[in-house]
């Protein structure tokens, strides 16, 4: 697989964002498959950040460790990252009179990496520029190097800051000569660098994808299920998906609540849900921890809930900024009493999009709650996505009745009747015509009368528990992706399809990603599989166990310490996945990194 | 999908009649108010069908399988913002929030803040009886310095909250007081309550024999007063809170303060502006392929 990337690094707020995406947005269009990583820390001025842009003519879905282009605002970046880059490729820095330490000097020159040091002071001055255009400057350079026309740059600029009028414009198109002139008058030892990044040939069918974050493809999602109420409160990484929605709210008509609290947040959902919306919140795994009382509460009143789950790493603030997997154990466990639940888990912008209505659906028809977990990988990385199937997803409300002739047969006792098939009784709303109940929090009988006898305690907690039962009857098994060695790519199949294989790779979350893209580049040399669990709880074993039959190892792929997925699976009697690649640092996985180590493990 | 109002049927109390029977002490407040909320919503015209009436936990949230209705008893301290998400989901239905005053000024005191702040377009009932009865009489934060209770024999150390000092820091649109004793009150600031346009504070003073030696039946029906028949008008903020915070004497009940002129929050949402349906009205799976161009 031809890959070739590009990492802009700097302080926050020096526009290393709006570097790498506008970077992006020119390559999709050029006929690319892009993969955008960002790392940063939890401050808003200063400190260390990236954007990483991992550019193809195939699908990838992963970002590597080494690159071809780095680009330093500051001399930071000079400091901390000039070693990943790859052999011949290029540094471009706007640092006077940088001197690298003699052994990375070496080390670089060995590698044949050029260093441009780009005067963009001096640039901007001469032609007055303010220093904010010096993003513009460094975007043309880099467009530039990498072989792009002037023209393409331009339509983006005009794109993005044509409202600003002419002469912002004029400046800005300034920049982008002055850049393209910097590369093709560079001086002759520097020429070499023209040829060191190549990018492969484009691939049109690009053109017409989409360039969307997971937490964008997240609100589509939500937005496409018909989710129209959200309250939240701000915690990384869950906030992007909060602030896409509520930038939306004028177009989309949703009701938006930042609460004070994530306790407020997850009440006012549970509240829109029980008068007969779709309402979701979103936190991140300190904020869950608040949440999870009223998750109880909804288990017991049988009320529909979603409450999105976007991890980073532990315990307390832990890395706020960065992620992890550390919450499957605490999305399942959390929350006290014994109650039905369903948990889910995003990988990508494919999934965000098409997990959502699912999620209603199930907590609809089984009138309790759902946690979609996703993390900061998937909430923050810019994925190249194919336009969204509007057909796909379908609308299931379970026993919810609306109907005037069915609302009045209803009696009080029908609403949490221990009777009712599978434990899902039906449910009816406030304001409809029918005799009335109680969402009662308190242990009840079947019109919510608080009722604390013995025999009802077990018909009711039955009633629930015969949920779980007809839950784990319904989700389905984790998807198996083999690949496809002549095309290369990755497709689902069954588990007939399979015959021997070395190795089975077992994972869940955005550790899809890199994994596919391991398994696809690796295809002709590792006969493997990867089996990806989206449904997590209740959790069935049933197909693991078949395919590590066929398998001649098996190796869990977590970011976690704990192999939580592995543990789940021993929990509920499923096998023991004793070969184990995880991490913790809160990095994701990187396609360089995972390849060398699931290469280690399936000899 | 649309919900049907139909106001025919409300015209008795006996139309929210329940079997359960009443479990609370003898001349505990909460009889008084079981009546009176009845009472209130009868006279205003709502049918069981059309109201939720939420609970929090506590002595009085034992109301909450005594009247019919559709109801909701929650979690203890978080009645208000469960009652404000199902509010702004349909907010053609009336929504009652009760709260007794340990789960309104310790456990959940941040959620009546931001209640009052917000102005949800609803009615939240304090259940004022000066501790917490359910766990057998521990002290709460409006309950008298010194007094020995429950868990504090020598007396609790802190100082008492000034529960409308407070409220009316808040900046209100709707402060009430009433007492259990007094049902027409109660019946006419509830009703009150009901019809204003935002959030409705309204706090009921009331006995607990069982664990309030301080503030009894006796007491409430010998100090508390009709400050509206005695010409007061609801209107100044500053007056009202003055009037509210001085129980060194007399307690002023009634409509202490009410101001129409403010938006409620429902009203504010940009989003919802010119929007016949409610949100609960409006769940369908969206062609989101409209807002796909931004990404491209």
């Amino acid at each position: 697989m031809f890959r070739v990337s590009l990492k802009v690094t700097g302080a926050q707020g020096q526009g290393v964002n709006s570097v790498g995406e506008m970077c992006a947005k020119g390559l999709k269009r050029a006929g690319y498959c892009l993969f955008g990583y960002r790392e940063y820390m939890s401050l808003i001025k200063g400190g260390h950040s990236s954007f990483q842009l991992d550019v193809s003519d195939e699908q990838i879905e992963s970002s590597e460790t080494q690159v071809d282009i780095l680009v330093c605002f500051n001399h930071h970046g000079l400091e901390r990252n000039a070693l990943e880059v790859k052999k011949g490729g290029v540094i471009i820095h706007q640092t006077p009179q940088w001197k690298f330490p003699y052994d990375v000097q070496k080390s670089l020159d060995d590698r044949g990496v050029t260093i441009v040091n780009l005067p963009s002071e001096e640039i901007l001055q001469k032609i007055k520029a303010k220093p904010m255009l010096g993003n513009v400057l460094i975007t043309s350079v880099v467009w530039s190097i990498l072989g792009r026309s002037a023209d393409d740059l331009k339509d983006l600029v005009r794109e993005q800051f044509g409202h600003k009028g002419e002469k912002v414009l004029e400046m800005n198109f300034q920049c982008i000569h002055e850049g393209f002139d910097f590369v093709q008058g560079m001086k002759n030892e520097e020429l070499r660098m023209k040829n060191a990044v190549q990018l492969p040939e484009p691939d049109v069918r690009w053109k017409d994808h989409l360039l969307i974050t997971g937490s964008q493809a997240m609100g589509l999602g939500l937005l496409h299920a018909g989710c129209r109420m959200y309250c939240g409160y701000p915690m990384t990484p869950s906030s992007p998906l909060l602030s896409f929605i509520a930038e939306m709210q004028n177009e989309t008509g949703m009701v938006i609540k930042q609460a004070e609290d994530e306790i407020t947040a997850a009440q006012m959902m549970s509240g829109a849900m029980l008068m007969g919306t779709r309402a979701a919140t979103g936190t991140s795994g300190g904020g869950f921890d608040l949440m999870t009382e009223t998750l109880s509460l909804n288990a017991i009143i049988e009320n529909p809930s979603v409450f999105v789950l976007a991890q980073r790493p532990g315990p307390a603030t832990g890395l706020p900024t960065w992620t992890g997997q550390g919450d499957l154990l605490l999305a399942i466990g959390s929350a006290h009493g014994e109650f039905a639940r369903c948990v889910v888990s995003v990988s990508d912008a494919q999934d965000c999009f098409d997990v959502m209505p699912d999620a209603f659906n199930i907590a609809e028809k089984y009138q309790t709650p759902v946690v979609v977990m996703t993390d900061k990988q998937i909430a923050e990385a810019l994925y190249t996505q194919s336009s969204y199937d509007q057909k796909k997803a379908k609308l299931d409300r379970g026993l919810l009745v609306t109907d005037p002739k069915a609302l009045k047969k209803l009696k009080s006792a029908d609403r949490y009747d221990p009777a009712a098939k599978d434990g899902i009784s039906p449910r009816w709303l406030p304001g409809a015509e029918a005799a009335t109940y109680c969402a009662q929090g308190d242990e009840h009988s079947g019109d919510g009368s608080v009722d604390e006898t013995a025999k009802n305690a077990v018909e009711q907690m039955e009633k629930r528990m015969k949920k779980m039962q007809a839950m784990e009857r319904e989700m389905p098994e984790p998807t198996i992706f083999t690949m496809d060695s002549s095309s290369g790519k990755a497709v689902s199949c069954q588990l007939s399809a399979v015959s021997d294989i070395d190795l089975l790779v077992v994972s869940w979350g955005s550790n899809k990603g890199p994994i596919l893209d391991v398994l696809k580049a690796e295809s002709r040399k590792l006969k493997a599989i990867y089996l990806h669990y989206t449904y997590l709880w209740p959790m069935k074993t049933e197909r693991l166990k078949r395919l590590m039959s066929k398998a001649k190892r098996t190796v869990l792929v977590e970011c976690n310490h704990g192999g939580q997925l592995g543990q789940v699976i021993q929990l509920v009697g499923g096998p023991a996945i004793e070969d184990k690649i995880l991490k913790y640092d809160g990095r994701p996985f990187f396609v360089d990194e995972l390849c060398s180590k699931l290469i280690a493990h399936s000899s | 999908m649309s919900i049907p109002l139909d106001s025919s049927s409300a015209k008795k109390m006996h139309a929210y009649h329940c079997a359960n029977q009443c479990t609370w002490c003898d001349g505990c407040g909460d009889y008084g108010i079981w009546t009176a909320v009845k009472r209130s919503l009868v006279e205003s015209g709502i049918a069981p069908h059309q109201v939720l009436l939420c609970y929090d936990v506590g002595c009085h949230g034992n109301t909450s399988d005594k009247l019919l209705g559709y109801r909701f008893h929650g979690l203890h301290g978080r009645v208000i913002p469960f009652a404000a998400g199902a509010k702004l989901a349909n907010p053609k239905i009336p929504v009652l929030a009760f709260g007794g005053d340990g789960a309104s000024f310790s456990e959940g005191v941040g959620h009546l803040v931001h209640g009052i702040r917000s102005n949800y377009p609803m009615t939240f009932v304090l259940y004022n009886n000066g501790n917490y009865g359910l766990t057998t009489g521990q002290a709460s934060s409006l309950t008298q310095q010194g007094q020995p209770m429950n868990s504090s024999p020598n007396g609790i150390p802190e100082h008492t909250l000034n529960a409308m000092d407070f409220v009316f820091s808040l900046e209100p649109t709707f402060v009430a007081r009433a007492w259990s004793g007094d049902i027409a009150m109660m019946t006419r600031v509830l009703k009150a309550a009901i019809a204003h346009r935002g959030f409705a504070f309204v706090d009921i003073l009331q006995a607990c024999p069982t664990y309030n030696y301080f503030a009894t039946h006796e007491m409430l029906l010998e100090r508390c007063y009709d400050a509206n028949t005695e010409g007061h008008k609801p209107v100044d903020a500053a007056k009202a809170r003055h009037l509210a915070m001085d129980t060194s004497k007399r307690i002023a009940c009634g409509i202490l303060y009410q101001c129409e002129d403010i938006p409620s929050f429902y009203e504010r949402l940009e989003p919802r502006r010119g929007r016949r349906t409610t949100v609960a009205e409006e769940v369908e799976i969206v062609d989101t392929g409209k807002w796909e161009r931004m990404f491209q």
